[in-house]
């Protein structure tokens, strides 16, 4: 199958700044992909490629297997977009906004329009400078939710949401797939993106460092486990891939790299275990190992 | 809170304010003392023999010279600072009236709208702080500008007691307009709504006077207008002729009224509110937003329909003035008169005039309509249009094509109301055709900068102010071009050079078509060179 979005290779710099080096992405049809990465990192670079907005330097761009620069109008008919900062005419009401960017893809359902606009409890009728950054956000998620398209592309959609608005949110990410639409979400914020992605790139300098399903990065990192075992476990600190080994009270703590992960549980059966827990690394910790190191600072000559 | 408190931390705001406006501040200042200096030095080499001055006495004292100039007060003998005084004071009230409202509106309302303001006042900063460092940072300026203004003038080894008046009498514009716009900010929400309600009093105040130094040439009793504008109150301080002090006293007593109400007015809103609320819009919008073109037509909308209005105002306005204007004119010295076409010329010289003056006004308008486009860009509003199906092409084509149709619109209005306005005035109906007509003739003029404009924004966004130096080329070459002898080519290079004065001179179709190819080829390649860049935005 065609992936929805095939990018390999993408570079672009502006003037001496290199914002993307290299960055391959691939997203799959009706998939939704978490695209993850801090500040800075390319992530809305990258989405501006893909809206054919900026110009590849380099690299090769598909956008539902059209260029996003040459083919640009065809292609925006098939997908809605919803930017970071949501910017709105200042004297055009929320509703005005919203009819008319959905006009100017080719139409949208106007009641499934009116239903989101209740779901996101939106006034449409304030004008566009009186919203406070989350109604805008909202006004540009109704505009691309109410749209019949094969792909959404959100640029950090939820970040002026509160937690019910965020649950909606979810919810009509959860019924965009299964009308068998692609959604590239980026974000940081990783309780969302664990809740909804089926696949995650994770982005660093302006390239992709980690991509696959959160089962396939997991195994990449290590598990915690926790056990209390009948037997003496201190042996267990010698085996390969475990780290951070330490007993407290008759309970061994350690964690161990998803490869090494079968060997230690062995380890611990011949042991007599009487109870046990192991937490599956979380996203956060995910993403730590990846910005470890930018904790210690940015290294010599790096992207922005 | 007792009073003390709501001015804390007024002193560390106003040393902040002034580290903001480090560079606004002298460029204020020093810019209207170095205009003072330019007319200053200008009028003295121009009119270096006493009877130069003498064959602008009857100019002076017409109509037409006290509605452009200021009241005449009979004074016995023509010297060159009462000239000053007399031609040029105006343009210093004016920007010192404008400096006094835009400072306090970007201190005060600006901040808040932008969230600023919030984030100074949750620290130990009393609730008047803001609004009154603003106030002291706008009295420092005005005094400094009437300090400059006063040194320019005795180093020009003027009277001193009137050039001392002079400077306090445009100082104490920018205080009243300070006041002004203490009190506007107050009442909506929004920076430019604040704005623009002071600005519409300085216009109000503008033509009060206009109005009342016209009567007063002819003996009216309208003359007493003059005295309800706070530019008039500054005018009769008359420098140099009758060098009276107290009608600043009205100056005063009026900026301290507005200040005290500004503060009433203050004490009685939330931060970032206004005392008018918003109206609520459509929940829908209309069945013919739906394109790129509707788009910017209702982007465009407001400030088409409020040009419409001052357009046909000032049409109007400056057409019903054309008899007592050319009677007038016909004392003005050969060199003004050149200006005009000739003494024999004089009606249709002034109305040729008058419709180049609206096609650089228009200009203004289309280099304007430009930067609207490229705001929409860099404040990201244009990216969601541009992701949906909405081309480059298309997107620039819609706001280039409405601010096109808008030209001959605009210049349409302005003729018809300066020719409706000459008609009743020289009671000539035929004037109204022909009036109409001249200004529709500058169209291809217009699209010419419009087109350069939008070269500039389409290849080199970053330049697009230099596409200013077209509008006020033309100014300088179709005013002063004869009068400063300035070469033929020269002033070939100003496209409003070609479009000709009609109905002074005749229209010449084929520098027209030149112009119209022109406009149309410079535009093509405005709306490739935008496809062919990336988008700018500020994120």
């Amino acid at each position: 199958m065609t992936p929805a979005i095939d990018v390999r290779g993408l570079r672009k710099s502006f003037g001496k700044a290199t914002a993307l080096d290299g960055l391959d992405l691939s997203v799959r049809p009706g998939h939704v992909h978490g695209f993850l990465g801090p500040n800075g990192a390319g992530k809305s670079t990258t989405i501006r490629v893909l809206l054919g907005v900026l110009r590849a330097d380099a690299g090769h761009v598909r956008l539902l297997g059209g260029d996003p620069w040459a083919d640009a109008v065809a292609l925006h008919r098939r997908l809605a977009y919803v930017p970071g900062d949501v910017e709105l005419w200042p004297n055009l009401s929320g509703g005005e906004a919203i009819d008319l960017l959905s006009r100017l893809r080719g139409g949208a359902d106007a009641a499934r329009r009116d239903e989101l606009c209740q779901r996101f409890d939106l006034d449409p009728t304030k004008k566009g400078r009186t919203y406070s950054k989350g109604n805008r956000q909202k006004v540009a998620l109704v505009a691309a939710l109410a749209a019949d398209v094969d792909l959404l592309i959100l640029d950090e959609p939820t970040s002026g949401l509160d937690p019910l608005m965020e649950a909606v949110f979810q919810e009509c990410i959860r019924e965009a797939k299964a009308a068998g639409r692609t959604v590239l979400l980026s974000s940081h914020i990783l309780a969302q993106v664990e809740t909804l992605a089926d696949e995650v790139s994770i982005i660093r300098h302006g390239r992709v460092v980690e991509t696959g399903t959160l089962a396939d990065l997991r195994h990449l990192t290590r598990t915690t486990v926790a056990a209390t075992t009948e037997r003496d476990a201190s042996g267990l600190a010698a085996l390969p891939g475990v780290h951070g080994f330490r007993m407290e009270d008759g309970e061994v703590r350690f964690d161990v790299d998803g490869a090494h992960l079968d060997a230690a549980v062995r380890g611990l059966g011949a042991l007599g275990v009487r109870a046990l827990t192991a937490r599956p690394p979380t996203l956060e910790q995910l993403l730590l190992r990846h910005y470890g190191d930018e904790l210690a600072g940015v290294p010599e000559g790096a992207a922005p | 809170m007792s009073t003390a408190a709501t001015l804390t931390g007024t002193g560390t705001l106003l040393r902040f304010l002034l580290r903001r406006d480090r560079i606004r501040l002298p460029g204020w200042t020093l810019g209207l003392a170095l205009l003072m200096a330019y007319f200053s030095s200008a009028v003295r080499t121009v009119f270096a023999a006493p009877e130069d001055l003498e064959s602008f006495r009857g100019y002076l004292d017409s109509p037409a010279g006290a509605l452009f100039g200021g009241p005449s007060f009979g004074e016995s003998e023509l010297t060159v600072e009462r000239f000053i005084a007399g031609e040029y004071l105006l343009t210093l009230l004016v920007a010192a009236g404008l400096m006094g409202l835009l400072t306090v509106t970007r201190h005060t309302r600006a901040e808040e709208r932008a969230g600023r303001a919030e984030l100074v006042r949750a620290g130990v900063v009393g609730r008047s702080a803001q609004l009154t460092a603003a106030l002291a940072l706008t009295a420092a300026m005005s005094l400094a500008v009437a300090a400059l203004i006063a040194a320019v003038l005795l180093r020009s080894g003027f009277d001193a007691a009137g050039s001392v008046l002079f400077g306090a009498s445009v100082g104490a514009v920018g205080l009243v307009f300070a006041g002004v716009g203490a009190v506007a900010v107050q009442l909506s929400a929004y920076p430019r709504a604040g704005s623009a309600t002071a600005g519409a009093v300085l216009g109000a105040a503008f033509v009060l006077r206009a109005l009342g130094d016209a009567a007063s040439t002819q003996g009216g009793g309208l003359s007493r207008l003059s005295w309800a504008s706070p530019l008039g109150w500054s005018q009769q301080t008359a420098p140099y002729v009758h060098d009276r002090w107290w009608p600043l006293g009205l100056s005063l007593a009026f900026t301290a009224a507005s200040v005290a109400l500004a503060y009433r007015l203050a004490g009685r809103r939330d931060l970032d509110a206004g005392l008018i609320p918003p109206r609520p819009g459509r929940a829908h919008a209309p069945g013919w937003l739906r394109d790129p073109l509707t788009l910017a037509f209702r982007l465009q909308r407001a400030s088409l329909l409020g040009w419409t209005l001052a357009l046909l105002v000032a049409g109007a306005a400056y057409g019903a003035f054309t008899r007592p204007l050319v009677e007038g004119f016909a004392d003005a010295p050969a060199d003004v008169l050149a200006l005009l076409g000739g003494a024999a010329n004089l009606l249709r010289g002034y109305l040729g005039l008058m419709g180049l003056t609206m096609a650089l006004l228009v200009s203004v308008f289309a280099v304007l309509a430009v930067q609207a486009v490229r705001a929409e860009e860099t404040s990201g509003r244009a990216e969601p249009v541009l992701a949906t199906a909405v081309g480059r092409t298309a997107w620039l084509g819609g706001h280039l094509a409405v601010a096109a149709l808008a030209v001959p619109w605009l210049l349409l209005v302005a003729g018809l109301a300066t020719g409706a306005g000459a008609a009743l005035s020289a009671d000539d109906p035929g004037l109204v055709l022909d009036t109409a007509l001249g200004h529709l003739a500058h169209t291809p003029a217009v699209w010419f900068v419009l087109a350069v404009s939008a070269l500039l924004y389409g290849a080199v966004p970053g330049a697009l102010p230099a596409a200013w130096a077209l509008p006020a080329y033309g100014l300088v070459t179709g005013y002063f071009g004869d009068l400063l002898g300035l070469p033929e080519a020269a002033a070939a290079l100003s496209p409003f050079a070609h479009t000709c004065q009609y109905p002074l001179e005749p229209v010449n179709p084929p520098a027209l078509a030149v112009l119209l190819a022109l406009a149309a080829a410079l535009t093509l390649a405005a709306l490739r060179a935008f496809r062919a860049r990336d988008l700018r935005t500020t994120a």
